[in-house]
Order: structure tokens, then C-alpha cells, then sequence
């Protein structure tokens, strides 16, 4: 009796283990092709025009159906590796501008240019376009630009401080000292990345500003990280931490801009998203916030001092419906652009993009001006601001490590010298020299 | 006079347990009625400003939540109830039957314990999907009922149980598979009751694995659901330790329905 | 934590040996068709979801494995390239360092639980009992964040409550000297309640007996502490030592919530360390060989520990 009963229980596993086997859903739902697309968590907002746009295409047409699937950005990397693995990579998937020609390079994705017809590639910005060329083809399609690095600050605190609202630091000295002015037991005069991780590429405007370049030479062969140039760099880092201007601790992630909508910090470097966390999440400090670029290092300011960060979609290597992805792709990202603009609007034109016609209808829409910071990261931060970098990011991790040294208090000569030694080992090890694209 | 201060010892000492036990989670609570802006603002603020019930409510409302917190809890009891099955048996049979390459198949089984997940984690998602297990219930619950660390506690419990109890079973002719069903399986109510506890609560805190192998939104589960309140850009603080807290809550109630053959169950010869 | 159920240890059970002698009068290996029929869907689910992976990954770790270009044999070049990253080791080494912080503490704090508990009688040592074990639901993420919440610089309660008693702000996650120790508290609360009942069923099983015929010769609290308690626990504490360095060896999403490794790696634990690798780099033959060494590091020093507590009594398999 007992006996059958436990036997029962395991047939019912193993039963359970069958239905699996079972129920595996093939694609071809009702002669259609099945496209997916897979797109990093953001805000609950654009998740929902992810959603709308699929949908749109979805009624637009009958012969794919596009499946969307949101992957939580903690575990975006353990996902689609695994899914590549075993072969079950999304047809369409979000990908920075920085991974584009290293994915490329790696066949992880394929080159667009025969399946976006070429009249859909017309009026985007050069230098975007610049970052998803990789020997010549075009390898994602991108939707928007984001400048990584603004000084956010509040002018009722300077004003209290006794310095003039209208004036932000100008220079990394003139940033110094007014960090220490506006400093007090409960706030912060100045936050920013504070971790190398977020230094890696929070940073890659300031070590273009710094030096002209970055710590690799443009065919990417040898390192240049023991550049004196910067030493400037390192050394604001160091004198902010070291003088209490910056917190001891990272207030939150370098993204975050919550802690300065709380009022944690005066001021902050974060990127253009942050006015979307302003403007939704404290109404009530918005007025007394100003935005500017972030302070150039000999005081000019037409150097760069952000690079253009945000999101391109591409199409896996082995996709076998590389047309019907990208007939997806091109509807979404170079049709109407109402579609688009609805999605700047929702992100409160804390975004830019790099599509003329969308970039048009944006600053003619009334809307826009709900971002009082808008005009001003357009024309001062985004005007110069350089196309992400398109090497292996451990490279940006060396520099990033040399700069949380240099914050711990280590020696500044040491800490470039090991970094430039990191990436010398980088290039080797995964054959770069001569790799790099002038840019 | 000194027995007074021992037991004033005593109590504070007791309450600093329970203190630093509970505290962390009574701050999830209170994080829990509090706005995203709110949770760590200065200047400090213990309590909210506002009780926002409405955190809670909000989520108690979202057809999302009671989907995922129904569906992880079918399968944690799923789950529970398979990893019973496979490890008593084979804990049994570790420890009290005579069999070939015994040895051989006890060391494989104990090293399983000490695998880094990150080490299979690619090669396992391969197998369920060549067995096309995605997307279903059992790619959930079958791949890790089978546990080294289960079976060993398991074994360890089933060679406390005097023998004695058992030679007068097989004098009388009882089979192995009786013998273990009604001496083994009842008298060690309390080890099987920590073994069911221990894997429901695996499935339940479980993360990377669901969102690997899940896309149904049918199928998702409560950290996964739980996971949508988190951002690098600005996560929901308030809603994901109200969410966070009413994820817990079923669990403890379960945690409290069985404390008794928890406690019993943990110790260690088996026999009182 | 890894160290779930794994409860009972090897204290011995009174009768092992009698199993065998009972055994012996059958013919050898006599159980063999009945056993296999048990063992077979644990041997199977093994096999099919962890032993196979495992191979597969051994077999990958040979190679540079790309999923998209073709994957080039490299022989034992991943595992040359662990063992001479100064980075590997070191996480290794801060791995140990952070075991050797919480494992004692758990050890410390379930020692002393489980005496007060035993010194309590009815409902105060129910409600410690079931307390102690409640953090236990709460996921490793949620802990994290909790923590984090608890530790921020600014707005966190800590810093709140010091602030009370006139100090400033400590970064307690931003200092290289303070940062492994912040995370190993919520390490230690993660599995302080396991390893306090266990440690509560170790005590609760030492024969009342003993301390009775203690007390008649006029033993004191210490000496019986010394002299019976400790003597007859050292196989929980073997065991506790076992799984709690096994477990703390191998967390992974304290420190990548909570500090992402930082400040300057002082964070960075063997599993990060490997976490970081496999979401970076290009190929995964690296990563996987660097975690089947932590499996081999994690797998002897455990069967070390094994082999000490089996000699105290034969618990043979």
C-alpha cells in the first residue's frame, strides 16, 4: 500500500520532469515569425513604452510577432550568457554605445547595413553613427544619447554659502573650494562616483578633458595612462576626499541622483538622466536647481568633459531572422518619430537624440521646456562631449582603479603606473593593438 | 544578590539577541510605510512622516504579486516535497544498506555540496534547455531537488536511530522499503520537517536561476517580482521593502506553524 | 549562506556499529538491488543537473570557449592564468580572512544562544528559539540592501544613533579598514539562526546526568563548561566550522550589493572575484576554471575538516 503510494510519488516527478520536456513552446504562432527582443530593466515609465512600441509594431503588421521580455539589470549578464550558450539568444537586445565594436569584433552581433535599407540610416549624428561602425559596417541602431557627466547644483545653498548662484565653478580649483564652502555637518559640498567601477566611466569626459585622450593610443598598442596630464585628474580626486568635500562613503550608486534630491549634497556630478529623478521625485527642489557642465581643468569650455552614453538595438550573431528583426528595429527606431518622441517625453527630455528628425519635433514641443536643465546640457555639455569609448572595458577598469587609488590617498605616480601597466597586460592578453578606430 | 544580577544578565542578553535578530527586519517594516525619497533622507527620521499604507496595499493589489507569491509557494511546496522524497531514500539507503561501489557514490554525492554555482551555471542552463524544461514549472523544481547537504543531514539523523528498532522489523520479514516507511520515516518526523523547511526556503529566496530559465510572466517568481522595484537609476525603497516584507510574511507563518518539529527536529540523536 | 539543513553533524549515533555487525551475518553488498532502486532518483538527478554540468564545465575549462566564434583548445592555459593572477589569490586569501571573522563569531554568538536558551525555561526559550531563526527567510539580496540601508553615510540609522552619542559620520562601507568587517555583519545575521539551533541541539543532547554528578563533586559553572560542555560540542563546532567556511567562502551578492568589491578590492571575495571575470570578459573558460579551483579549494580543506571530525567517531560510510 505504502509502497505504491511512494511509488505514486515518484511517477508524479518524474511526471512533473515530463510535462517540461512537453510543453516546450516552438515559435510559429499561427504561421507568424517570432521575433524577441530583450530589453534592460529601466524605469517603470519607459519599460511601458518598450511595451507600447512592440505592441504598435505588433498591430502594424501580421507577418512577425515581436515577444518582449524585461531583464532585471543585475542579472542582464548571467542571462544572456547563459541564453548564448545554449543557443537561445533574443533576436533584438539593447547594448551601450561602448560594447557595440567589441561585440561586433566577436561576432556576438551582426552588421545592419543589409537589412536596414540605407535611406534609414540618414540624418544621424556622425559621431554616433562613428560608435556602432566597426570596420566599416553598422552594427546597432541608436536610440538615444545621454551626456554621462553634468554638475548639478543648488543655488539656495550657494547663495547661503555666499556664493553666486549664477556663476558654477569654472575650474577644478574654483570646484574645490566651493565644495568646501557649501560643506557642513549634514551635507556634502560635491558627490560623485566614488567607487572605481563607477569611476571607470563616469570619468571618460574628465580623462579626454585632462589629456586630450584617453589611456590608450588610438590604434589601441600601447597604454598612455602615465600621461602627466593626468595627474590633475587624480589629484582633484584626492584633494576632494581628502578634505571632506566629497562624502567618505558613496551616497549611492554615481547614477543615482536621489541623495542630492534629498538634499545630501550641494553639489553633484551625475548624468542627464538625473533631471527625469529631480523632476519626478522632488518637485519642490527642482527651482533650486542649475545645471553646467562639469568644470574643464585649464578653465576652457569647449573641451569635453562627458562622453555620450545610451543605448543602441542590435541583433545577435546567430539570429535566423536577422530581416525580420531588423524591419522591427527600423519601424521603432527610424519610422514616425512621434513613436520616439513619446518616449523622450515620458524620460522628460532627459535624453537626447541622435536622430535629427526626432531631435526637431523634441525641442519644437512645448512640453520640453518641463526640463529646466534641458537647453543647457544640449548646448554646453552635449556640443562637446565625446562618443564613449569602444575598447574592453577592463581598460576602463584600470584607469577607474588608478583613480580610487589615488582617493584612498595612494601615491598619484604609482597608481597611473600600475594602471598603465594593467592595460599594457590588457592588450596583450586579448590581442588589441592595432584594433583601435580613430575616435 | 548575585543570582538577581545573573539573571538581569541574563534577560539583557536575551534581549540583545532578539534585538539584533529582529532589528534589521523591523526596519525593513517601518522602510516599508515610508516614500522612495523618504527611506534614507536626512536629517534622519525613525518613523515615516506619513504611514503609507498605501505601499502595501498598492502591492497587495498588483495581480503581478499574488500571481508570483501563489506560484512560488505551489513551488517551494513542489519543490519541499521532491527534495524529501529523493533524499530520504537515498539517505536511507547511505545509511543503513550494504550495496556495491557504496563509497564511490557517497564521496560523489557529498562533493556536490561544495560546487560553486557560478561553475555550472552555464552547463546546467544547457541541459534544461536541451530537455526543453524552459519555461515550465519543472525546470523550477526538479534541477536542484536532489541536494548532497540534504542527504548527509539526513544520513547523519538515520544513524542515530537505534538498530534495535529495526533488526526486529527484518526478524519478522518486513522489507526494506516498510522498514523505511514506517520505523525511519515517522520517527524522524522532525529531521524531514528541517529538511522541508530548509528547501522551501531555497526556492523561495531563489534569484538568478528563475530569471534564467523564466520568461512566462505566469511563472514568475516572488524575488523575481520583487526584483522590478530595483534600479541602478533610482530604485522604489519604500515599495521594495513593503514588497520585501510581505514576501516574508508567509513564510514566517509557515516558519511558526512548524516550530515545534523544527526545534525538536534539529536535534541531533534523534532519540530523547 | 550554503549551510542550510546541513544540522545534524557527525556526532555519532550509538548503534552504528551494531548495524554493521548485523550486516555482516548477510551476504556482502546483499542490499544492493533495493538500494539502487532508492538511490536512483537522487543518483539520477545528480547526474542529469550537477554532474554532467560539471563535466561539461571541466571539459570547457580546457578551452577559450566563445559562444559566437569557434572555441580554441588551450590546454591547462586558463588554469596557469588563475593561479598566476595576483587577484585571484588575493581574493582567496580575503575570502579566508573573512571566514575567519564570521565563522568564529557565528560560532561565538550560536555558543552563547544556545546556553541562554538552555538556561531558560517555557515560553521565553520558545520565542528566542523561534526569533533566532526568522532572519533566515529573508534572500541574501534583501538582506543586503537592508544593510545598506542601515549602514548609509548620511540618513543611515547607524551613523544616526553615534551621532547621539557626539560622533561624526563613519563611512563604514568607504574605508578600506572598515568595509569587509560592515559586510560581514549581515553575513553573520544571515546565518546566525542555523547555526544556533544546532548549536542548541548539541547542548540539549549532553546528558543531564553529567552536570549532576558535576555539581556532587562540587564543580563550578567554569568547570563544567570546560570539562563536559566544550568536550562533547567539539564535533558541532567541527562541523559549524565545516559549513560556515564553505558558505562564507563563497558569498557573493553581499559584497556586490553592497560595495561592488570596493573600496580598493577590499571586498572583492573569491566569487566576485570570479562573478566580475565572467560578466567582463569575452570568453567564460577563465571564470569557469577559476571557480572549479575554488570548488577544489572549498571541496580539501573541507574533506580535511571531514576526516578530523570522523576520527572522533567512526561514522563510516
Amino acid at each position: 500500500m505504502k509502497r505504491r503510494a511512494l511509488l505514486g510519488g515518484l511517477a508524479g516527478a518524474a511526471a512533473l520532469a515530463a510535462a517540461g520536456c512537453g510543453s516546450g513552446k516552438d515559435s510559429g504562432s499561427g504561421g507568424k515569425t517570432e521575433v524577441t527582443i530583450w530589453q534592460q530593466k529601466f524605469t517603470d515609465q519607459e519599460d511601458a513604452w518598450y511595451k507600447k512600441a512592440v505592441a504598435a509594431y505588433n498591430a502594424a503588421q501580421d507577418k512577425v510577432k515581436v515577444v518582449h521580455q524585461i531583464v532585471p539589470a543585475d542579472a542582464w549578464d548571467q542571462k544572456m550568457k547563459a541564453a548564448q550558450a545554449a543557443g537561445k539568444a533574443p533576436d533584438v537586445f539593447t547594448l551601450n554605445y561602448n560594447k557595440v565594436q567589441g561585440f561586433a569584433r566577436t561576432s556576438q552581433i551582426q552588421a545592419l547595413d543589409g537589412v536596414i535599407a540605407a535611406d534609414k540610416w540618414s540624418g544621424l549624428q556622425d559621431s554616433v553613427v562613428g560608435s556602432i561602425t566597426y570596420k566599416g559596417k553598422k552594427y546597432g541602431y541608436p536610440m538615444l544619447v545621454e551626456p554621462s557627466a553634468v554638475l548639478y547644483y543648488r543655488k539656495d545653498l550657494f547663495a547661503k554659502a555666499g556664493l553666486d548662484p549664477e556663476k558654477p565653478p569654472a575650474s577644478w580649483a574654483e570646484l574645490i573650494d566651493y565644495g568646501k564652502k557649501l560643506t557642513t555637518k549634514q551635507v556634502s559640498g560635491f558627490s560623485t562616483a566614488g567607487n572605481q567601477i563607477d569611476m571607470g566611466w563616469s570619468t571618460w569626459g574628465l580623462q579626454w578633458n585632462a589629456a586630450g585622450h584617453l589611456p590608450i593610443s588610438d590604434d589601441w598598442s600601447q597604454p598612455r595612462a602615465t600621461d602627466p596630464a593626468y595627474k590633475q585628474l587624480l589629484q582633484a580626486y584626492q584633494d576632494l576626499y581628502k578634505q571632506g568635500v566629497m562624502p567618505k562613503q558613496p551616497l549611492a550608486a554615481y547614477a543615482d541622483a536621489t541623495p542630492f534630491g534629498q538634499g545630501k549634497a550641494a553639489m553633484m556630478a551625475c548624468g542627464s538622466w538625473a533631471a527625469s529623478v529631480l523632476l519626478s521625485d522632488f518637485p519642490k527642489v527642482v527651482g533650486n536647481v542649475a545645471a553646467a557642465p562639469m568644470p574643464s581643468f585649464d578653465g576652457d569650455a569647449t573641451k569635453p568633459t562627458a562622453t555620450l552614453g545610451g543605448w543602441t538595438w542590435v541583433i545577435d550573431g546567430k539570429s535566423t531572422k536577422a530581416q525580420a528583426a531588423a524591419d522591427f528595429i527600423a519601424y521603432v527606431l527610424a519610422g514616425d518619430p512621434a513613436l520616439l518622441v513619446d518616449y523622450f517625453k515620458t524620460t522628460k527630455f532627459s535624453k537626447y537624440s541622435p536622430r535629427t528628425a526626432v531631435a526637431d519635433t523634441i525641442s519644437s514641443d512645448p512640453a520640453a521646456k518641463e526640463n529646466p536643465w534641458a537647453q543647457t546640457i544640449q548646448d554646453k555639455v552635449v556640443k562637446y562631449a565625446k562618443p564613449e569609448p569602444t575598447y574592453d572595458w577592463s581598460i576602463s577598469l584600470a584607469f577607474g582603479k588608478a583613480i580610487e587609488k589615488a582617493l584612498q590617498g595612494k601615491d598619484i605616480d604609482t597608481a597611473l603606473k600600475e594602471a598603465d601597466a594593467e592595460i599594457k597586460d590588457i592588450i596583450a592578453k586579448n590581442n588589441l593593438a592595432g584594433q583601435g578606430t580613430t575616435s | 544578590m548575585t543570582r538577581l544580577l545573573v539573571t538581569i544578565g541574563k534577560v539583557f542578553l536575551a534581549g540583545l539577541f532578539l534585538l539584533s535578530a529582529l532589528f534589521p527586519l523591523a526596519w525593513m517594516l517601518i522602510a516599508g510605510f515610508k516614500s522612495k525619497t523618504e527611506v534614507v533622507q536626512t536629517p534622519f527620521q525613525f518613523f515615516p512622516e506619513v504611514w503609507r499604507w498605501e505601499n502595501y496595499t498598492q502591492i497587495l493589489e498588483d495581480p503581478a504579486f499574488l500571481r508570483s507569491i501563489g506560484v512560488t509557494f505551489v513551488g517551494a511546496l513542489l519543490f519541499a516535497a521532491l527534495s524529501l522524497v529523493v533524499n530520504s531514500l537515498g539517505a536511507y539507503a547511505f545509511a543503513r544498506l550494504d550495496f556495491a561501489f557504496k563509497r564511490t557514490l557517497w564521496v560523489v554525492v557529498i562533493t556536490t555540496m561544495f560546487i560553486p554555482g557560478i561553475a555550472i551555471m552555464l552547463t546546467s542552463f544547457i541541459v534544461v534547455t536541451q530537455l526543453h524544461m524552459l519555461d515550465t514549472m519543472a525546470v523550477l523544481v526538479v534541477p536542484g531537488a536532489a541536494s548532497g547537504l540534504q542527504v548527509f543531514f539526513l544520513r547523519q539523523y538515520y544513524l542515530g536511530v537505534p538498530v534495535a528498532l529495526e533488526e526486529a522489523a527484518l526478524i519478522d520479514g518486513a522489507g526494506r522499503w516498510r522498514i523505511f516507511l514506517h520505523i525511519f520515516t515517522p520517527i524522524s518526523k522532525g529531521a524531514l520537517v528541517v529538511v522541508g523547511v530548509t528547501s522551501f526556503l531555497a526556492f523561495w529566496n531563489a534569484y538568478v536561476w528563475p530569471v534564467l530559465t523564466i520568461t512566462d510572466a505566469n511563472l514568475f517568481q516572488i524575488q523575481q517580482y520583487l526584483a522590478t522595484f530595483r534600479s541602478d537609476r533610482s530604485s522604489e525603497l519604500g515599495l521594495l521593502m513593503a514588497g520585501s516584507t510581505l514576501a516574508a510574511l508567509p513564510v514566517i507563518l509557515l516558519f511558526l506553524a512548524f516550530q515545534k518539529q523544527i526545534i525538536g527536529g534539529i536535534r541531533i540523536s534523534g532519540m530523547k | 549562506m550554503t549551510t542550510t539543513a546541513g544540522a545534524a553533524t557527525s556526532v555519532a549515533a550509538p548503534g552504528t556499529r551494531e548495524v554493521s555487525g548485523a550486516r555482516s551475518r548477510r551476504r556482502r553488498h546483499g542490499d544492493t538491488k533495493v538500494a539502487f532502486v532508492m538511490l536512483a532518483p537522487l543518483v539520477v538527478l545528480l547526474a542529469i543537473f550537477v554532474i554532467w554540468p560539471l563535466l561539461h564545465a571541466v571539459y570547457i575549462s580546457f578551452f577559450t570557449w566563445s559562444f559566437y566564434a569557434s572555441s580554441e583548445f588551450v590546454g591547462l592555459d586558463n588554469y596557469v592564468n588563475v593561479l598566476t593572477d595576483q587577484a585571484f589569490l588575493a581574493s582567496v586569501l580575503r575570502g579566508l580572512g573573512f571566514a575567519a571573522m564570521v565563522v568564529p563569531a557565528q560560532l561565538v554568538i550560536a555558543f552563547a544562544f544556545a546556553n541562554l536558551v538552555k538556561s531558560f525555561s517555557g515560553r521565553m526559550a520558545g520565542l528566542l528559539k523561534v526569533t533566532i531563526y526568522v532572519p533566515a527567510v529573508i534572500s541574501e539580496v534583501i538582506a543586503s540592501i537592508i544593510f545598506t540601508i542601515i549602514y548609509a553615510y548620511r540618513g543611515g540609522i547607524l551613523n544616526w544613533a553615534l551621532s547621539l552619542v557626539g560622533r561624526d559620520d563613519t563611512a563604514w562601507l568607504g574605508e578600506t579598514g572598515t568595509a569587509l568587517p560592515a559586510i560581514a555583519v549581515p553575513a553573520i545575521w544571515i546565518g546566525m539562526g542555523i547555526a544556533s539551533l544546532i548549536m542548541l541541539a548539541g547542548l540539549l543532547d549532553i546528558p543531564e546526568a553529567y552536570y549532576e554528578v558535576a555539581s556532587l563533586d562540587g564543580a563550578g559553572w567554569w568547570a563544567k563548561m570546560v570539562h563536559i560542555t566544550l568536550p562533547l560540542m567539539k564535533n558541532i563546532f567541527l562541523y559549524l566550522l565545516v559549513t560556515g567556511f564553505a558558505g562564507s567562502l563563497q558569498f557573493l551578492v553581499v559584497p556586490l550589493v553592497m560595495t561592488n568589491g570596493g573600496p580598493l578590492e577590499s571586498t572583492t571575495l573569491p566569487n566576485l572575484f570570479i562573478f566580475r571575470h565572467f560578466t567582463n570578459d569575452l570568453y567564460a573558460g577563465y571564470p569557469i576554471a577559476a571557480a572549479l579551483l575554488l570548488f577544489l579549494v572549498l571541496g580539501s580543506v573541507s574533506a580535511v575538516i571531514f576526516r578530523l571530525v570522523r576520527s572522533e567517531k567512526a561514522v563510516d560510510g
